[in-house]
Parts: C-alpha cells; structure tokens; sequence
C-alpha cells in the first residue's frame, strides 16, 4: 500500500483547500486568496501551485468545474476548481489538528488569548 | 521577454505535468506580472518563482502516478532492482541537451568547490609549522599534538601534479627571478642571480627536470653557485601553498591559545633542588602576550636560588620576544641581543635589568639536546656567546630559519633573506651546525651533570 501524499498535509495544500471553501476559484484566484488568507506570507508560486492542485485532484479532494471567464481577468477562459466534500471534511479534521495544537500552546503558557 | 525566460524555464518540469499545466503556469505568470509591476514587485515575483522551481521540480520528478505505484508494487521482486518509469514517451533532442549541459554545469560547479576546500586543507597544514624554512621561529613548531593537522590521503591527492613542462619551468623561473629583485639584500646579487638563472635554463641545464622538488633544488644550487647564502632557498610543496604564508591563521591562533593555557605556557616544571638549585623546564618560548605573567611568576619563584639550570631539552623554539624576556633576568644592564631575523632593533637589547631581580649574577646552566631548535637555540648561542651559562647536554637540532617565505604559485615558494643582521659574534650562527654544548653528555645524563657542575661551583665559592 503505498504511503498516501497528502498524509501529513502539506501547508500548501491545506492553503489550497481553505481558499476554495468560500468560492470556486481559478489558480491565479487561488494563489491571491491564499495570499490573502495569510497577510502576504504564503505566495504560491506556479509550479507548487499547480503540483498541488494535481494531488489534490488525484485524491478527489478538489475537483475541475467548468472553463468560464473571468470578468476582471479579461475574455479568456479558464479552468476552476472546487472543493469536494471529502476535500472539506479533510480541511476540516486538518484545521482540528492545528486547533489542538493551539490549545497545547495556550495550555503551556506559549500562546495568550482565548479564542481556541 | 520575462514570459519567454519563464517558458523557458517551465521545460524544466517533465513533459507530463506541462502538458497538463504548463498553459496555466504560464497563465499565472502573465497574470502576476500584469498585476506585480515595478522594481520591487518584480523582483519579489522573481525571487518567488526561482524558490518555487527550486521546491516543486524536484518533487515532480520524484512524482510517480498512482496507476505506476501499483504497476511496480506488483511486478516487484525481493531483491531485484526495479526502475520506475515515469513517462513513457522517449525524450526530445532538446531535453538531452539540456540535461547535458546541466550537468556539465553542475560537475563542473562541484570540481570548482572541490578544489576550493582543498586548498583550504592545504592551508591548515602548512600553517602549522611543517613547511621548510618558512618564516621564522614559528610559535607553531612548539610540541603540541594535534591530530587537526595531520595531512589526510585526500590533502595529498588533490596536491599531486604532473610533471613539470618547459612552460612551467619558465613560470617558476620568473617568479623566482621577480621575488629576488623585489626582496633580495642586495640589489646587483639579484641582477646576477636572475641572470645566471636564465642563462642556465637557455643553456638547457633545466630541462632534464621535471620534479618539482628536484627542480626546487636545482635552482637553489644555482642561485647559491652566485651568492653562498644558507638562507637564500626555493621549495617546492606538493600540497597546495596558503595564500597567505607568513600570518598565523586564525583557527590555528586559537588552538594556540587553548594549548598554552592547558600546558601552562610549556613551563612544565619550575622547582628548588636540593642545594637550592633552581630548575625551569620550558618546553617552548610561547608568545608573551599570552604567557607573560606566567612567565614572571616562574622567574619570581625561582629568584632566591643560588643557581639556575634552564632545561631546554624538549624545548623546539617560539617567539624570539620571549626569548629576549627570559633573558632579561641573566644580565643587570641591557645586553645585546642576537636575533638572526632582525635587524638591530631596540628589541635586540634585553630588557635588563628586571626590577627585583637576583639572578643577574647567579650560575646558569642550560641543558640542550638535538631537539632544542630554533628559538631555544637562539637562546643557547646568545648566552653561550655572551658567556652567560654552561650549556650541557647534546649538539642542538640546527634551525635558524631566518630567511622570509614568499609564495610563487600554488606549489613553489622561496625563502629570501631582507635584511642582514648584525652578528656581534662574527661567527657563522647555528643554522647549519646547530650550538655546541660545553660540555657534551646524552640528553638524559644532562641534568645529573649540571646539577653536581653547580654543586662542585657552589662549594668553591
């Protein structure tokens, strides 16, 4: 049985997933949600991108919709993707996982507040 | 043109992921340019993509597709290699020489550090002392173990060269030649020198020679056929010469350092014998800057004996300050202080007398064997000269070295005498013979033999 490649979850791909869980969105959507989600500190560039979302797919986790256009990127047609419900399901467990994490933090006096 | 160096790049990843996206990735970039413009957005939209192929090309070439994993999972046997094929279209033309000239390109880049490192390892262990005639009574030629500085096989091997060709010959010849005329003494020697020298290899006389260290003493021989000069020599180095011969190096500095702080400065014994008789065993002359004090503590302990026995049997040189600073408590009036590195300096005068000091006028015996060199010889001849003490023991080691190393290329270098001291002796130093004892006994029956020498002196007085 081969090791699965999204076990542990790569940063990048969990970023994947949580951009698409508002929107269906384009790469390029993709890269500046996630740019977005994280003040400018992630910046996908092409080739992880695109690595990713080809995972992602194989494992059914995100899935391709329609070509359509982009009103503010011009008349050209580009692919989207969306997330699946497995690919939800796994965001979900991944930001549970993180969620402990945090509490651990707070619970060791290494993280203050109370938003866990 | 940033679009086509960025396509360009894209035909790096494997043709199966451009097929399936390179439009998009290209796509992508268009589109962060057109969004990213300006000086600093550009270049960190620059920075990001060489990142980015640094991380995802590597991982799409070690990217097997599902279908394959399952493929080779099956068809593979305990211990029969197997190969995953990741595409199975045969590579274009253009891929093969691309992947030629990346290699070449990163063969060459490894050779380039390779040698690199090398000559790094040459250089520590040149710096520690092991280099013929180099400069001076090096503080690294004191006994220390040290297993850093070992030649490794692999030192030897990247210093290994091939025979010397006429081209070659020529080089040496004139850096050897440029060197002379730059620090040689005496100008017209050199003028002769380099003539002799050339003479000799139009004549021909060279070029049977094709080992460098043959060839090394050749032109010694020639250069001292014209002027008789012990110190005047050229040496060839398998391992690759340091840059920088004449300072110590930095990691070697602080060994230094660590080593005479855990061997107490090489003063491995100072003790009253019986008949109070002061005894200092000093394994080397370590640099005052570190050792001073202690080296003030072991004459102060040593200042009411009736007389004194320097033990130098053991002792392979070191700085010719500290040289001077013992000597300071022989004498009560400044004493000329033979140097054969230096000029007449104000350092070529003791530094007598010392405040409190009572040893000006006491009995000194030094004891000598064929290991004390260099420094500790220094200090023999000058007391020996000045008729300060008895030296007892064996003929010492003969190490002046007082010639000043100069780097011709990577495996020659020559040592050249700058300046011509004044040898208030006018005798020949000990470079060649080494100092003659006064009286001549084995190493080991040397402290026996000074110490009943100052009994039978100390019951006449």
């Amino acid at each position: 049985m081969p090791k699965r490649k999204l076990d542990p979850l790569p940063s990048a791909a969990f970023q994947i997933l949580l951009s698409l869980a508002g929107e269906d969105l384009h790469g390029y959507g993709i890269m500046r949600q996630v740019a977005d989600q994280t003040d400018g500190r992630v910046r996908l560039g092409p080739g992880t991108l695109y690595s990713s979302i080809q995972t992602l797919l194989e494992e059914k986790l995100i899935e391709e919709v329609d070509l359509r256009e982009d009103p503010k990127l011009g008349h050209k047609r580009r692919r989207y993707y969306r997330l699946t419900s497995a690919g939800r399901k796994l965001a979900r467990s991944e930001a549970d996982r993180l969620a402990g994490f945090l509490r651990v933090a707070r619970a060791k006096k290494i993280l203050r507040g109370d938003y866990v | 043109m940033s679009e086509k160096i960025y396509a360009l790049l894209l035909r790096l990843y494997p043709s199966r992921f451009r097929e399936a996206y390179g439009d998009e990735a290209l796509q992508l970039f268009r589109d962060r340019a057109r969004d990213e413009k300006g000086f600093f957005p550009s270049l960190r939209l620059w920075l990001d993509l060489l990142a980015d192929l640094a991380i995802s090309i590597p991982r799409q070439y070690g990217y097997v597709q599902p279908a394959l994993i399952g493929v080779s999972a099956q068809r593979r046997l305990a211990g029969v290699p197997a190969f995953h094929v990741l595409q199975d279209e045969s590579p274009r033309p253009g891929a093969l020489l691309f992947g030629s000239v990346l290699s070449l390109v990163v063969l060459s880049t490894f050779w380039i550090l390779l040698g690199h490192g090398a000559g790094h390892a040459g250089m520590r262990v040149i710096a520690s002392g092991q280099l013929p005639g180099s400069s001076g009574f090096s503080q690294h030629q004191a006994p220390q173990p040290n297993p850093h500085n070992a030649p490794s096989a692999t030192d030897r091997a990247v210093g290994e060269v091939s025979k010397l060709d006429p081209a070659d010959r020529h080089r040496v010849i004139d850096g050897v030649i440029a060197n002379l005329k730059k620090h040689y003494i005496d100008p017209e020697v050199a003028q002769k020198m380099a003539d002799e020298l050339l003479a000799h290899e139009k004549r021909g006389d060279d070029d049977a020679v094709t080992d460098g260290e043959a060839f090394a003493n050749l032109l010694t021989k020639q250069m001292r056929d014209v002027s008789p000069d012990r110190h005047l020599v050229l040496i060839y180095s398998r391992d690759p010469l340091p840059q920088n011969a004449t300072g110590p190096i930095v990691g070697e500095l602080a060994r230094y350092r660590e080593a005479m702080k855990q061997q107490n400065c090489t003063f491995e014994k100072v003790e009253i014998l019986p008949g109070n008789i002061g005894y200092l065993k000093l394994n080397s002359f370590p640099d005052p800057s570190l050792c001073r004090p202690i080296a003030m503590a072991a004459m102060a302990s040593l200042n009411h004996a009736d007389v004194i026995i320097f033990d130098l049997r053991d002792n392979r040189g070191g700085e010719p300050a500290m040289v001077a600073l013992m000597a300071a408590y022989l004498f009560d009036h400044p004493e000329y202080w033979y140097n054969p590195r230096e000029n007449t300096t104000e350092q070529s005068w003791t530094l007598s007398p010392v405040p409190g000091n009572r040893l000006a006028d006491k009995p000194v015996y030094v004891l000598t064997s064929a290991r004390t060199l260099s420094g500790a010889e220094q200090f023999c001849y000058d007391v020996k000269m000045l008729k300060r003490a008895t030296l007892v023991g064996e003929t010492t080691g003969g190490a002046a070295h007082s010639g000043v190393f100069h780097r011709i290329d990577d495996h020659f270098g020559m040592g050249i005498p700058e300046t011509r001291p004044i040898n208030p002796f006018s005798k020949s130093d000990w470079a060649e013979n080494g100092v003659e004892p006064d009286v001549k006994v084995k190493a080991a029956d040397a402290l026996p033999t000074a110490v009943k020498l100052a009994e039978t002196k100390l019951h006449k007085n």
